[in-house]
């Protein structure tokens, strides 16, 4: 009798738990006894593993795909009637496949840095503490929420997976993303370690995760992007942020990763922050894994439908393990890693820098809070409480406030120096920039301290930036007789690590400027339309036409019709509609938009449509600038992308190395 | 000294921050009581946003579709206070529902703008009549 998918799939995750294993065993094993075969066996135990979650992945879409309804996770989240893409996507639609994805990737990144990584004497312990953080995430998928149980008798369809889910095709990118930043960033924390355990706690483990620690940051940065444009395209109060727990446990790492990423560069240049920078790489991760027992256990209620499982304590258990080993082995070496360097001037590139550090770890603590309150209150009280999102906006907003002041001063500033001549100029030039914007939105209208603070510190910045490019090029452009594109050019070209950052920052200020204009100036309002008549909604023509009704096989739908005038003539027409796909109960909506760039008029169906109703209710809003959220994600993209790209002096020196190895051999 | 100073400036720092936290936890503490604990103390939340639980009251639901007006009573089976709410009745809202509103009290009537179906959890009250407050609060949480 031929095995069946269940079995297969159950005994490939079965084979990467003892290839994981033998990883950090035999890893461990060969640090400790400096023996290249043992070591060379680990190494290949991270090909091995990624072979067989390879496989794991494979079987499970195989068997969603071929409706293969004996495989437990198949028969819990997937139907018979869905889409190919939604079939292939159920993968990471509950918690059992998304918790299998993670373990992949993480296999892939394991492997990929068994091959890729130079053989230093930091490799052997990184490899291992990949080995078992790889451990855990198979150990996860194998015992503990195991995916791949055979079901008897085997059901003829599914429920299909969570509507939610099933509604956008951002679903199919955002998980994804997310666990490609928190794997990501799992490289520095394997190095760190190593790090630590080698007695190694220079810059090296840094400098050779740099790029990882980049990738992951960035990975981090699109998921809690999409993210946003996957609440506003599918949750329908048209909104993007609502600080929900969810949301929190995903920007807590982005925070610390932030940080981490500015932080390491003091140490690169100054030999300071030894501590803080493991500190933080270590905070990083287990707040990975916090959030993951969060939100997966039910302790914190969210409004994203997720499913509760049994892996909440395991995640919880695994945290704190991390925690008290990177924390004792910290203790353990705290000679080496104490800071012999001081601080020669508070107003220094490193000054700026630690200064922006602090905040990012006031707002990690700030959200860490605002989630956490609810159970701090319910176990000293018994009352039941809910921290709304007025909290995270008042004691968050200073400190990002603070965060954009430095971000405009930081890069401007010298390392080490004292404040000189140029620094008065530039911070004239940016003050003056600030001031004059202040004063000009406040002469066109715009009221309240934060919008106008925000938009002064945008000025401010993108003076910053001007200042920064134009000291950059003023040299080459008298030294040699270019043009000025040829000059930006090369200077680019030259320095994609800075030129990145500038990407950056800009789409951070681009941000900035859209989440304020977004929330500040929200307008969002129930309006009822007779069908056939119309309302005057700022600026626009708003048309009840029609309302429709249709079922197919996998949904149930109900929507308007509205017709969107603006000075007479037709703009648009958006359909508003609810589904109620077959097989859940809840129903979602499926808001549509009008994007603008100045500001988009949203449009989500707010009551019931039905056959006798003679009028419709609509929930619209109206948010400015909030596409510009999603292009500043997209600039933030392509900045960290560019300072990614090997400048031309590093692939200089990669060819060289190439060059010696083949000469050697 | 050096060190003294920045170890200054680090606590300064975070110590603003706790400020800001503790100021803005105050604020926005959302209490989610039933209606009778509303009963028992009224004066502890009349100035506040809280989030009421409780069960639509069979026979009191009114919607008002040109004022957009939802209104309708709520109860724990101990105390029944009147809701009105600004918006439409949601998917799923029907006589005997839990539901859980986010709003304020003004004169005795529950002023609310958010309003959640627990469809999922409808508690249902035992024969006798006895119904248990935290089992109910547990089902709408």
């Amino acid at each position: 009798m031929p095995l069946s998918l269940g079995e297969l799939g159950g005994a490939a995750l079965l084979l990467a738990l003892a290839f994981s294993a033998w990883g950090l065993v035999g890893g461990a094993i060969g640090a400790i006894r400096r023996d290249p075969r043992l070591l060379t066996s680990a190494r290949m135990a991270a090909f091995a593993t990624f072979l067989a979650m390879t496989a794991a992945i494979a079987i499970m879409e195989v068997a969603l795909l071929t409706d293969d309804f004996s495989v437990s996770y198949v028969a819990d989240t997937s139907r018979v009637g869905s889409p190919l893409w939604v079939k292939v996507v159920t993968l990471w639609a509950a918690l059992e496949g998304s918790l299998l994805l993670w373990g992949w990737l993480l296999s892939g990144y394991w492997a990929l840095l068994a091959s890729v990584a130079p053989n230093t004497p930091l490799r052997p312990w990184a490899l291992t503490t990949m080995a078992g953080v790889q451990l855990f995430f198979v150990l996860v998928p194998a015992l503990i929420a195991p995916p791949f149980l055979i079901v008897e008798p085997v059901p003829l369809d599914g429920p299909g997976p969570n509507p939610l889910l099933q509604n956008h095709w951002m679903m199919a990118v955002h998980p994804v993303l997310m666990y490609l930043g928190f794997v990501g960033l799992t490289v520095p924390f394997s190095y760190a370690m190593a790090a630590l355990i080698t007695k190694r706690p220079g810059s090296e483990w840094m400098a050779s995760t740099r790029r990882w620690t980049l990738l992951g940051w960035g990975f981090l940065t699109a998921a809690n992007v999409t993210g946003g444009w996957w609440s506003y395209e599918v949750l329908g109060w048209g909104g993007y942020w609502a600080w929900d727990p969810v949301e929190n446990v995903a920007i807590m790492p982005w925070l610390t990763a932030t940080a981490f990423v500015h932080s390491v560069q003091v140490q690169e240049r100054r030999r300071m922050l030894k501590a803080w920078n493991l500190l933080l790489i270590v905070l990083t991760f287990s707040l990975t894994l916090l959030g993951t027992f969060l939100i997966r256990s039910g302790v914190v209620s969210s409004v994203h439908a997720f499913g509760d499982g049994p892996v909440g304590p395991y995640f919880l258990a695994f945290f704190v393990l991390v925690m008290f080993l990177s924390l004792s082995l910290l203790a353990l070496r705290w000679d080496q890693v104490r800071d012999r360097a001081d601080l020669d001037h508070p107003v220094s590139r490193e000054g700026a820098f630690l200064g922006t550090n602090l905040l990012f770890l006031a707002l990690t603590f700030a959200v860490l809070l605002g989630t956490l309150f609810p159970l701090i209150v319910e176990a000293v009280s018994g009352a039941r409480v809910t921290v709304g999102a007025p909290f995270f906006d008042q004691a968050t907003l200073p400190l990002w406030m603070g965060v954009l002041a430095l971000m405009g001063i930081g890069p401007l500033l010298p390392w080490r120096r004292a404040p000189d001549q140029t620094l008065f100029r530039n911070l004239a030039w940016m003050t003056g920039a600030a001031v004059a914007t202040a004063a000009v939105a406040a002469a066109v209208g715009m009221r309240g301290v934060y919008p106008l603070l925000t938009v002064a510190l945008a000025a401010w910045n993108l003076a910053s930036l001007a200042l920064l490019l134009t000291g950059a090029l003023a040299a080459r452009l008298r030294a040699r007789r270019q043009s000025v594109v040829q000059a930006v050019r090369r200077y680019a070209h030259e320095n994609k690590r800075r030129f990145g950052s500038m990407i950056v920052h800009f789409g951070v200020v681009m941000m900035a400027v859209a989440i304020m204009a977004s929330s500040a100036y929200r307008v969002d309002e129930q309006i009822r339309i007779d069908l056939g008549g119309s309302t005057e909604w700022y600026g626009y023509t708003l048309t009840a036409a029609d309302r429709f009704m249709d079922a197919t096989e996998a949904r149930v739908r109900a929507g308007a019709v509205i017709d969107v005038h603006r000075d007479g003539r037709r703009v648009t027409t958006l359909t508003p509609t609810i589904n109620v796909f077959a097989g859940q109960s809840m129903s979602v909506p499926t808001p549509d938009v009008l994007y603008r760039p100045l500001y988009d008029i949203y449009l989500n169906v707010a009551a019931n449509i039905g056959p006798d109703q003679e009028f419709v209710v609509l929930r619209a809003v109206r948010s400015p600038l909030v596409t510009w959220i999603w292009v500043a994600g997209v600039v933030m993209a392509i900045g960290t992308v560019y300072a990614l790209t090997p400048s031309a002096g590093a692939a200089r020196e990669t060819r060289t190395s190439k060059t010696e190895e083949r000469a050697q051999a | 000294m050096k060190r003294f100073a920045y170890a200054v400036v680090g606590i300064g720092v975070l110590a603003f921050a706790g400020v800001l936290i503790q100021r803005a936890l105050s604020d926005s503490l959302v209490y989610f009581i039933l209606p009778s604990e509303y009963a028992s103390e009224p004066h502890r939340y009349d100035e506040r946003r809280i989030r009421l639980g409780g069960i639509v009251e069979p026979g009191t639901i009114a919607f008002d579709g040109d004022e957009l007006v939802l209104a309708f009573d709520v109860t724990d089976s101990i105390e029944t206070f009147a809701v009105r709410h600004r918006g439409t009745p949601p998917d799923l809202f029907q006589e005997s529902t839990g539901v859980v509103i986010e709003g304020r009290f003004e004169n005795g009537v529950f002023h609310s703008d958010n309003l959640l179906v627990k469809h999922s959890e409808v508690y249902e009250a035992p024969e006798d009549g006895t119904i248990d407050l935290e089992e109910l609060k547990d089902a709408l949480q």
